[in-house]
């Protein structure tokens, strides 16, 4: 063991503590008993990280391990100790290539932050005074005590821009003078240590970890205003920073720091704590002094202000644990070191406490104007289990929620409140897809219903009133006018309440009103919660999730019972396309799947294919005849995933529709575009005769604009007409040479292949883009011969919205993946045909609207890709004037044609529109779910009525013990062929399961729908329809 | 003793004094506090500390020796959570409902830990070993969704997992202590 003197500093935190910090120190301190004290073990307090707890540091060495057991301890004493070899094992992987990071200094966590506030968490020994007094602690309070003036205190508070940390924001020198000025003795310094807002913990920490840091900025403040009393307000729940700090202020007192004399110069101070008891409300500053004068917890008017009239009417300055915690480092840096730091607006830096479904949670601090993104991503890690960022809640209870498109958005306090958010004390909850927006506001004002103190009428009945209503749109209750009416008593609660909490009350509400009104619209229209969130709205989250409303653990309990044709002809009550969803949906039904909290996702995809495989006659559905709607005339345009749904919906209810399809064969992209290895032919060729036998007559080689009218269709006499053609033109490129002879986009690539059988491909191929057509273009041109083939990307693989199994299996076949890459030109050899692609390497920068890093010209040297064809996948568009004609309709902001959400009309009554030529490109479920909803709104406008039979629920008879523990078998990956045997061939590469395998998965079905009362959803109203 | 003979009226005649030995324990923690403003909510959060919960008698001890209003002291109780006039179980039971814990599951194991234990928020089991509560936040954000048994933290906890969670609080006391 070396001789010089190390330490073992384990993270004293509340959240390490509780994940077993304690008992870390005395398995390190038995262990070293040995080691003749040249290595001491110790204690400090909050070092951030608190999700990968408990965590501690090796100093000098720099090393942090994270997420250390108990027996984990010997080999950190064997190896790093005595051999002097890091346990890598234990360190941080790297956000960038995995490795493991051993110095604490060289993790992503820690290196984006600036830490003032927290100068000392995490370092020193939080009670041992001489620890702080070794760092320079007191030594400022020493100097102002000495040599400065009040004014002179005041004054560096003013250059150095210190604004209050309680969230406001009001400059600290500004109150400091005020309370200095303000006439009346005694005058006290309360510290607002009522740190209430749910999803915060900043203040705890500094409580915890450098509770002394707090004492000097107080005893500071004390001199300044003439203060002689101080009490520190802690809420009761925590009671190991209670503990700290009556440590740390003996400790001050004993050394003459605190008492009848500050550090001999006469002048006296005392300090003392006052723990709360449970009341939010107290928060406020006014209702936190009643608590201290031992009332009722009730704020009153300001004014009179704290700093006039406060405790027991006297003077009284009150400031926040963090800009106690910020003062002794101004005194001692200077306030232009602080001034430096932060933006024009907001100096110096923040504590945050991150939270939520991010990555890296925990304590950090940040300089101000920093970007949302980069607290959420560099530091944060991003976002938990593969989902995505959905928002920010930044500022508890009074503040608001910050979407993906603002994630670019400066921390600062104008910035913040610009976006309807505030900055709060500092708690930052990230929510990812799996949050309901509508459930949050109802979470926060049932939250500040409960603690309103019911002084003031607006907060006590409004809040009540704002509740009662999101209760009702949680629970599928909600009504038209819900929205306004929260809008409305939103802000006249704001404008009337008696103090801050009524205030900011609203603000959770409005905020996500603000950026996710469409999910309360699909709350109280659809009955819809697209997170899967609300219970009265979500049978099951898979089926809430599937956008064809399948009833996802209806089928796989049955085919868990050996019962095929009853899961399949339940599947078909929802989505015809049993067979081609086995294969090439996008299965969100997976993604919201509950069993992932506990170890994996049930392979829905994987046991559908299973039984779909069993059927060997044609499960038809329910079909109910009607004369009546026998002999009305539909027509259908595109002979799509979408208009095929909405003819075997329409068929469903006796109606006989027509399909008109351009192309010689219908399928729309299932056929032209997903190749053959994905979706075999006969299986869409199966689905497709099944729709045509319930009556549905599909006409191909018949194309809207070149063999008929829209116009020609109504004057034949067809009363409504459901337009699904899809987005079948393809973006260019835009840049220099595209025109060279070898450049093809990918859909015609792929449909020339598809349908007419062959295709012309090259040796060197590079595919543009990152979508699925770019994948299936690249596996296609590699089964028809090329030697290499490339997708270049300009953004990075994560971004890519190709389903991440088929980039998998690309990159198996022999893809070459290149992201960050953008094509600047085709370079033209012989014949002005390709013979390069020019390229420049991107970097990502800041956040687009999208919410995703956006990629940015990187500097390097352009470089080229050899290639003899270039296969261009960078998007689809609408024609609208082919499409269209002379029609008048309006369109959605996109370019595509807008429609009403439930029932696909467009702005003309008899013409509907679902798929890719109404939302834009989208997912084949989509489409069908699309379909679905036109034939309903269909035979709506035709009949005033809503037939839609199939959209009830249904109880499930299958067996189900609520009791039993879940069984233990995993998830399984579906087999597939051998790379060897798929050159030349496009032979389907998954391979089904055996069906053990198949039963076994249906069986950790978690049921989530047991218990639940079938309910007929998506209602059409009179009222709804226009 | 005279004052408070003085002020029972016949609203409050029914109320019977703590026992002695609590009186004396009441005596001692308000003696402690006894040149400090505001020193009600001090002396309420320890007596409880010391008894568990302020049953009226006891609050009605508290507001005679420091010549508080009965009403003003219950006013307090009554405003501040933290307080509670009715005895707990062996065991509290806090389910933290923070914004945190909320938005990773809070709510499925609150509804879980009410089905297992049999009883809502704020009630207590009939054998007295559970009481269940809710919680905002124990600023242990980032480990949601977070439990609390006591003083025990349990962190990320899974709703299927309760059952194992309950199971060390579960021991009856007989068992612990069979001489009795």
């Amino acid at each position: 063991m070396s001789s010089a003197t190390r330490e073992v500093i384990i993270c004293g935190g509340g959240g390490c503590v509780a994940s077993g910090a304690l008992d870390l120190v005395e398995r390190f301190r038995t262990a070293l008993a040995g080691a003749n004290g040249s290595v001491r073990v110790r204690t400090a307090g909050c070092l951030g990280p608190c999700a990968q707890g408990p965590v501690l540091t090796i100093q000098p060495d720099g090393v942090f391990y994270e997420a250390v057991s108990g027996d984990d301890v010997d080999e950190i004493v064997r190896e790093h100790l005595v051999e002097g070899r890091v346990v890598e094992r234990l360190c941080r992987p790297s956000v960038t290539d995995g490795k493991p990071v051993p110095k604490l200094a060289d993790l992503s966590f820690f290196r984006h932050q600036t830490k003032v506030v927290l100068r000392n968490c995490g370092r020193i020994d939080p009670v041992d005074i001489n620890e702080y007094r070794a760092t320079g602690g007191y030594d400022a309070l020493e100097s102002v005590l000495k040599s400065n003036s009040a004014d002179e205190v005041i004054e560096m508070l003013r250059v150095s821009g210190l604004r209050g940390r309680g969230g406001a924001g009001f400059p600290t020198w500004k109150k400091w003078e005020f309370a200095r000025d303000a006439e009346g003795k005694p005058k006290y310094v309360v510290c607002n240590a009522d740190e209430g807002d749910p999803g915060a913990f900043m203040d705890r920490s500094i409580l915890e970890g450098d509770p002394h840091g707090l004492i000097e900025g107080m005893a500071i403040a004390a001199y300044t205003i003439g203060a002689t009393q101080g009490y520190i307000y802690v809420r009761a729940e925590y009671p190991l920073a209670v503990s700290r700090l009556t440590k740390a202020i003996d400790a001050a007192r004993s050394a003459g720091i605190l008492g009848v004399s500050m550090m001999g110069t006469g002048i006296a101070f005392n300090l003392g704590i006052r723990m709360g008891s449970g009341a939010f409300v107290c928060g406020e500053e006014t209702a936190l002094m009643a608590s201290i004068e031992g009332r009722r917890g009730e704020p009153r008017p300001r004014p009179p202000f704290p700093v006039e009239k406060g405790l027991w009417q006297s003077p009284t300055l009150l400031n926040n644990v963090e800009t106690y915690a910020n003062i002794p480092a101004i005194m001692a840096n200077g306030p232009e070191w602080f001034a430096a730091m932060g933006t024009a607006q907001s100096r110096g830096t923040k504590v945050f406490a991150l939270a939520g479904a991010v990555k890296n949670s925990g304590l950090v601090e940040v300089p101000m104007g920093t970007p949302l993104g980069e607290l959420i991503y560099d530091i944060g890690g991003g976002i938990t289990g593969g989902k995505s960022f959905k928002a920010a809640q930044i500022g508890g209870p009074s503040g608001g929620c910050i979407p993906r498109e603002h994630l670019s958005v400066p921390l600062d306090y104008e910035s913040v409140t610009k976006l309807g958010a505030i900055m709060g004390s500092g708690g930052l909850i990230v929510m990812d897809d799996d949050t309901c927006m509508v459930d949050v506001a109802r979470f926060f004002l049932e939250f500040v219903q409960e603690e309103s103190c019911g002084k003031c009428v607006p907060c006590r009945v409004g809040t009540k009133r704002m509740l009662e209503i999101l209760e009702r749109i949680c629970a599928g209750a909600g009504v038209e006018g819900d929205i306004e009416t929260l809008e409305t008593l939103g802000r006249q609660i704001k404008d009337t309440s008696l103090c801050g909490l009524g205030q900011s009350a609203p603000n959770p509400v409005l905020s996500t009103i603000r950026y996710f009104r469409h999910e309360y619209e699909a709350h109280i229209r659809e009955r819809h919660c697209e997170a899967g969130v609300c219970p009265s709205l979500v049978r099951a989250p898979c089926q809430s999730a599937c956008p064809a409303g399948v009833d996802v653990p209806g089928f796989v309990s049955l085919v868990g019972e050996e019962r095929y044709a009853e899961a399949l002809r339940l599947h078909r009550e929802r989505n015809p396309f049993a067979a081609v969803c086995a294969r090439v949906c996008f299965h969100t039904c997976e993604d919201k799947c509950r069993r992932a909290s506990l170890d994996d996702s049930v392979a829905i995809r994987g046991i559908k294919r299973f039984m779909v495989d069993q059927e060997i006659v044609i499960q038809h559905p329910r079909v109910i005849e009607n004369e009546d709607n026998e002999r009305r005339r539909i027509a259908i345009i595109g002979g799509g995933p979408a208009g095929l749904s909405c003819g075997y919906f329409l068929a469903r209810l006796g109606y006989r529709p027509v399909v008109f399809e351009a192309e010689q064969r219908p399928g729309g992209m299932l056929v032209q575009t997903i190749p053959a290895y994905r979706l075999p032919r006969e299986t869409l060729a199966r689905e497709i005769r099944m729709i045509e036998q319930l009556g549905v007559k599909i006409n191909t080689n018949m194309a809207l604009g070149r063999d008929f009218t829209l116009n020609d269709l109504r004057d034949q006499g067809y009363e409504a007409i459901f337009l699904a053609v899809g987005a079948p033109s393809g973006m260019t490129l835009s840049i220099e040479g595209e025109d060279a002879a070898g450049v093809v986009e990918a859909n015609e690539f792929l449909r020339e292949y598809n349908i007419r059988g062959s295709v012309p491909v090259g040796k060197k191929v590079v595919v543009v883009g990152g979508g699925n057509a770019a994948i299936d273009a690249a596996r296609t041109a590699l089964r028809l011969g090329a030697a290499e083939v490339t997708v270049v990307y300009r953004r990075s693989q994560e971004q890519m919205p190709a389903y991440a199994e088929e980039i998998a299996e690309a990159l198996h076949e022999g893809v070459t993946l290149r992201c960050l890459t953008q094509p600047i030109e085709v370079i033209k050899g012989e014949n002005a045909a390709v013979r390069a692609l020019k390229c420049s390497e991107m970097a990502l920068g800041d956040f687009d609207r999208s919410g995703r890093r956006r990629a940015t010209e990187g500097g390097g040297q352009p470089f080229t890709i050899e290639a003899d064809q270039v296969i261009v996948a960078i998007g689809q568009r609408l024609d609208v004037e082919s499409v269209l004609g002379e029609l008048e309709v309006e369109l959605a902001s996109n370019g595509f044609i807008k429609t009403d959400q439930l029932t696909g009309q467009t702005s003309q009554p008899w013409l509907f529109s679902g798929g890719d030529v109404a939302s834009g490109p989208a997912s084949v479920v989509g489409a069908i779910a699309a379909g679905e909803r036109a034939a309903v709104g269909i035979d709506f406008m035709l009949t005033g009525e809503d037939h839609a039979f199939w959209r009830m629920e249904n109880a499930l008879d299958t067996d189900y013990d609520p009791d039993a523990d879940p069984v233990p078998f995993p998830r399984e990956p579906m087999p597939t062929v051998p790379v060897e045997r798929r050159k030349w061939s496009f032979e389907e590469v998954e391979l089904p399961w055996n069906e053990s395998v198949a039963l076994r998965q249906c069986k950790r079905c978690l049921r989530c729908d047991y218990g639940k009362t079938p309910v007929r959803k998506e209602i059409l109203y009179a009222e709804a329809h226009h | 003793m005279s004052s408070e003979t003085d002020v029972s009226t016949a609203a409050t005649s029914a109320i019977q004094p703590p026992p002695i030995e609590q009186q004396e324990q009441i005596d001692a923690v308000i003696a402690a506090h006894r040149n400090e403003s505001g020193a009600l909510i001090p002396v309420l959060q320890e007596v409880q500390q010391l008894f568990g919960y302020l049953s009226q008698p006891v609050l009605y001890c508290i507001a005679s020796r420091m010549g508080i209003p009965f009403s003003e002291v219950t006013g307090v109780v009554t405003f501040y959570s933290y307080f509670t006039t009715v005895p707990r179980g062996k065991h509290t039971v806090r389910v933290c409902l923070g914004t945190a814990c909320y938005v990773r599951n809070g709510k499925q194991v609150l509804s879980d830990l009410k089905n297992e234990l049999g009883i809502d928020v704020g009630d207590t089991t009939a054998d007295q070993q559970f009481s269940l509560e809710v919680g905002r936040c124990y600023g242990a954000c980032g480990l949601a969704p977070v439990v609390m048994v006591d003083d025990d933290v349990h962190q990320r906890v899974k709703p299927a997992r309760l059952r194992e969670l309950l199971a060390p609080y579960h021991k009856p006391t007989s068992e612990e202590d069979p001489d009795e």
